[in-house]
């Protein structure tokens, strides 16, 4: 299985999109997930995962890299919607009544319509936020990211930590299963506990190990890139000739258009 | 001449901070084109003194140093890393860790371009590099997808795009697969042979250097101990043996056996062929100075073919989904029985570590079964499984994180509900079989490596299964130690009737330990049978890149003169071929 953040070779019109075209994509995708949230944005997020899904199809990622970040949130999503469900202050319509204990304006007995669906806009907010970097990182060779960057005069050492946290990722990736493997061979099966048995306990016997193991990688990281010139007080080459093309305007003005519609929706 | 020396060390001390002295008063010098090959037991100082060349020390591990070092010019401590490295290239063991870019051609690109050098160069430098791993073609692969022997290509690569004229190999080899091995060592030949690059490289495989060394230098606790051409170091096999350091087996049979005294060490021939050797073994036999003694050697025991089947796949397929989609295994069907002693080699990517994770249940097959016992484990936990069948890891830090030894062994029992006066019992059993009571409240990652992965094994055994598997049990460990896990493994198994299935490159191991071996090749099944007859099938072997030890290849060369098939080891063929007196007596 692939990591997440793992480019992915394709030749797609994703894949050829400017870089910076690509990071206006994830830059606007942030300040609409910043904006104060209402029940009623669900269409204007809705909008924005839909753009994000029909880009994540041109790319030609595969559903499976998907799911698999659907399933690391899965159990924020559960957590978002059950406490909104049971303490969102404008809830009025109940759903479920467990009993009544009252907090201010909340009554914390009872799951209301109105907090279950707040939670579900919370949870679409989370799922936007979390789609636009790593279609970034999938279409983009870190090459290019670091020209980029470059160009942007963003600092070296900068741009740098940011795609070597980038091929982390896929060593984490790769750990972590190994770890996993390593425990079930000692009985302990984290992917049969429940989960508040694994928030509780299970993740000491695999993130300490993690850990020890980064520290030791992130050494030999060190030693590889700084024995090929990193650091060093010259300005690098760019490998990466990025050119602009007609496209890339046409998409961006798309993007720039779009968010300012969804920034309309939103305020009006 | 001085002005061809390409690394000068003169009287070289060197401590880490903490007071953890690693050289002491080392004296090395390389000319322009010469091959130094640094050998050594873990600890003996060898990736020190590659830190040192490399300037890694200290500007990445600090420390004191005395004495005077001097790489392609220049002294480390004087320069930055980046100007070092310039002149200095290293290669270290692990290819992941070298590996970062998305794609080769970037690889080899991010060296010369952090040094600004003009896009054309880096072109110019990428293309002669990729030539010379002989990995042209895959410029837009992602590194990560290569074998094992292509990464390592693939960072030998990006080291030469920096254009050093020293280069540094800190044990390119002992992480990869008999192919990848050979892939590497035959591009190192090929350095070699350009002429004008100084190469040091660190290693324990004797017999991978014996051609291309030019200068030897033993290390032991940081010292020099042995330093010459291999003649001269090869032919003290006894002082090697007391470091810690193989001597290659042929050198070792020739010396033992054909006694050609040379007038002195420095001129005897120590690069030997199998036909070679043997023919100066069949005149030592002729000459009446050797008497081969068939009968000397007792047939190997045979596991009982009535023995109830313990482990069983039964038409096993398992496919990864990529992409690219990869199958595994196909349709494999293995038995084994109690009390068999297994070897399984193999390819990386031919199926061994698959096979063990179905038979453990890491891995639940949609085709085809697992069987314990005759029974399906498909209704059995990974935990059921564990109180079964034993799996211990090639790394034992995947698994390592209480704060003591007798913790990390009283984890896995607590997982199976052993009740808490019993479990004392079991860790204080487990500690002592694999030699680590002494060490029982210490932390783990305070203990050597080689200490570490026998924390891992007495974790397993305390589980009590009836099946142990390792896997690589001699990863990372030099030549006296590579037969620790194994040694346990065969205390396991005969003391405790238990049955052991050992997943390995080094035939060595196999042919002293395993009654029986296995060979995978694409996810099937090769070859199958008592390890003897295994390994007289040379040609099919062949296809794996596996090659029958040493000492089965000289039995065969042999045969004719009454040798027998079933010598495995060079200790077999020293029972086999007795040196006689000269009045007729056997020695």
């Amino acid at each position: 299985m692939q990591p997440i953040f793992r480019y992915t070779h394709l030749d797609t019109p994703i894949h050829r999109l400017h870089p910076w075209v690509k990071m206006a994509y994830v830059l606007f995708t942030l300040v609409l997930v910043m904006y104060p949230v209402k029940e009623g944005d669900m269409s204007i997020l809705l909008i924005w995962l839909g753009f994000s899904a029909m880009m994540w199809a041109v790319a030609r990622i595969e559903l499976r890299r998907f799911t698999m970040l659907l399933r690391i949130l899965i159990g924020t999503f559960i957590f978002l919607i059950l406490i909104q469900g049971f303490t969102y202050r404008g809830g009025n319509t109940p759903l479920i009544v467990l009993g009544h204990l009252k907090l201010w304006e909340a009554d914390l007995g009872v799951i209301t319509k109105e907090g279950v669906w707040f939670g579900l806009v919370l949870c679409v907010r989370i799922l936007v936020a979390t789609s636009s970097l790593p279609l970034f990182v999938m279409t983009t060779p870190t090459s290019a990211i670091m020209t980029a960057m470059g160009k942007l005069h963003v600092p070296q050492t900068a741009t740098f930590m940011f795609v070597s946290a980038l091929s982390f990722t896929t060593l984490i990736f790769e750990m972590w299963g190994s770890i996993v493997d390593a425990q079930k061979l000692r009985a302990f099966d984290i992917d049969s506990m429940n989960f508040v048995k694994r928030a509780v306990k299970a993740y000491i016997p695999i993130i300490t190990p993690l850990i020890l193991l980064l520290f030791r990688k992130a050494n030999d990281f060190q030693i590889a890139m700084e024995t090929k010139g990193f650091g060093a007080p010259i300005v690098p080459t760019e490998i990466e000739t990025l050119t602009a093309r007609p496209v890339d305007y046409l998409w961006l003005a798309f993007i720039v258009g779009l968010f300012v519609l969804c920034t309309v929706l939103k305020f009006a | 001449m001085a002005k061809d020396v390409a690394i000068s060390l003169q009287d070289v001390t060197f401590t880490y901070e903490g007071d953890v002295v690693a050289l002491r008063n080392l004296n090395l010098t390389a000319h322009k084109g010469e091959f130094v090959v640094v050998l050594g037991a873990n600890g003996a100082g060898k990736s020190t003194l590659c830190y040192l060349l490399s300037g890694i020390v200290p500007h990445i591990y600090g420390g004191r140093r005395r004495g005077h070092v001097s790489a392609a010019g220049l002294d480390p401590w004087d320069e930055p890393l980046y100007v070092t490295s310039q002149h200095c290239g290293v290669l270290m063991q692990d290819p992941e860790v070298q590996l970062f870019m998305p794609t080769l051609k970037a690889e080899l690109a991010f060296g010369p371009a952090n040094l600004g050098m003009p896009r054309h160069e880096i072109i110019r430098r990428s293309q002669a590099a990729l030539a010379l791993v002989r990995l042209e073609g895959l410029e837009e692969h992602n590194p990560r997808d290569l074998s094992g022997g292509q990464k390592q290509r693939a960072a030998l690569a990006a080291v030469l795009t920096m254009n050093p004229r020293v280069l540094v190999l800190d044990e390119p080899t002992s992480q990869l697969d008999p192919l990848g091995r050979w892939e590497v060592v035959e591009a190192i030949e090929r350095l070699k042979q350009k002429g004008d690059l100084t190469i040091v490289m660190t290693t324990h495989e004797t017999e991978e250097i014996l051609r291309l060394a030019d200068q030897i230098l033993v290390l032991e606790q940081g010292e020099t101990v042995l330093q010459g051409t291999p003649s001269e170091v090869f032919t003290q096999a006894a002082r090697l043996e007391k470091v810690g350091v193989k001597t290659p087996a042929l050198i070792l049979a020739q010396s033992k056996l054909c006694k050609r005294e040379a007038s002195s060490p420095g001129e005897q021939q120590v690069t030997f062929t199998i036909p070679e050797v043997a023919g100066q073994i069949h005149e030592s036999i002729e000459a009446s100075r050797l008497v081969v003694r068939p009968d000397a050697l007792p047939r190997p025991q045979r596991a009982a073919l009535d023995a109830p089947v313990i482990l069983e796949a039964r038409h096993l397929t398992v496919e990864y989904p990529g992409p690219p989609r990869v199958v595994a295994l196909r349709d494999v069907d293995v038995q084994i029985r109690r009390g068999e002693f297994v070897g399984i080699v193999g390819q990386n990517g031919s199926g061994k570590s698959t096979l063990v994770k179905c038979f453990v249940g890491l891995l639940r097959p949609k085709k085809g079964e697992i069987l314990f016992k005759g029974e399906s484990i498909r209704k059995l936990s990974v935990g059921d499984m564990a109180r079964r069948v034993g799996l211990v890891l090639q790394n034992p830090d995947y698994q390592l994180f209480t704060a003591s030894c007798q913790d990390e062994i009283r984890f896995g029992l607590r997982n199976v509900g052993v009740p808490p006066e019993e479990m004392e019992q079991r860790v204080e059993e487990a500690l002592c079989l694999v030699g680590l009571s002494e060490e029982a409240d210490l932390f783990p990652f305070r203990l050597s490596f080689g200490d570490r992965r026998k924390l891992a094994v007495a974790a397993t055994m305390a589980l009590n299964p009836q099946v142990l598997i390792m896997d690589e049990p001699t990863t990372a460990q030099d030549h006296h130690g590579r037969y620790q896990l194994a040694e346990l493994a065969k205390r396991f198994h005969e003391e405790k009737q238990g049955t052991v299935l050992m997943i390995t490159h080094d035939v060595d191991l196999i042919a002293r330990y395993a009654h029986r071996l296995i060979v995978l090749r694409e996810g099937q099944v090769l070859l199958d049978g008592p390890t003897a007859e295994v390994f007289t099938q040379a040609d099919e072997l062949k296809k794996s890149f596996i090659v029958p030890p040493v000492a089965v290849q000289l039995a065969a060369e042999l045969a004719p003169l009454g040798v027998p098939a079933h010598v495995m080891t060079m200790e077999d063929l020293y029972q086999v071929l007795v040196p006689q007196r000269d009045g007729g007596e056997v020695v």
